[in-house]
């Protein structure tokens, strides 16, 4: 039990960034329609506003946060990560957001400072 | 001297890391047209292709490796990141790969341990 409480602070909360994350996109993006002139400024204020919270969270990681913003067409989109790390201590977490016309993906990666 | 090439081994080289970027993507997509069956499984191929290759370098780093591949019909996809780590030794390297039926954008950030 105390174990496990340790572990939490010691290793990446998944759940808690997963909150954040949302907020981030939510309070960038919530009720715009896709805009070709804007795009560019919501994917770097979400990744902007994301690094922001993370690392006012004080915890001992250096963090790499990416957005991918797509207008909704019919194309299809895939992506995939992989990392190459210490699973026990580093960890990510990813948020798919969508609204009547675009599709919002943001990855946060949380790596462990020795 | 003896300085310059300890630096060597623990700072992040884009160009090579682009290299190997762009030769994964081209020996799992090079000359395919987009198939919605088959993309799952290119953009693993890419990211666990490009892992190995800079694991290989054997240098003290840990990695993170990302695909998009998108099909070419007309939308737009605009892409950021942001990093919070060591500017001396940490780096990244973004490659854009496109053919007349798909775009393919991998990035990889590496970090000193």
């Amino acid at each position: 039990m105390e174990e496990y409480q340790n572990g939490s602070e010691g290793s990446f909360n998944s759940e808690e960034t997963d909150g954040i994350v949302k907020e981030c996109i939510e309070s960038v993006v919530a009720g715009d329609d896709y805009s070709q002139s804007q795009v560019n400024k919501w994917t770097a204020s979400i990744v902007e506003r994301c690094l922001t919270q993370l690392v006012k969270q004080g915890k001992p990681y250096k963090y790499i946060v990416t957005c991918a913003v797509m207008q909704k067409t019919g194309a299809g989109l895939h992506t995939a990560n992989s990392c190459y790390w210490d699973t026990a201590m580093d960890g990510s977490c990813t948020v798919r957001w969508e609204n009547r016309t675009m599709y919002c993906v943001v990855s946060v990666f949380a790596v462990a400072i020795a | 001297m003896d300085d310059y090439q300890t630096e060597e081994e623990t700072v992040f080289v884009v160009e090579e890391v682009s290299k190997i970027i762009k030769e994964s993507i081209e020996a799992v997509i090079g000359g395919n047209a987009y198939q919605h069956s088959r993309v799952n499984h290119w953009t693993t191929s890419v990211v666990e292709q490009c892992l190995s290759q800079l694991s290989k370098l054997g240098k003290p780093f840990k990695y993170i490796v990302t695909c998009i591949i998108m099909q070419k019909n007309g939308a737009g996809l605009q892409t950021a990141s942001a990093c919070f780590w060591d500017n001396n030794t940490d780096g990244s390297c973004a490659v854009r790969w496109e053919n007349k039926s798909m775009y393919c954008i991998a990035s990889v950030f590496g970090l000193a341990i």
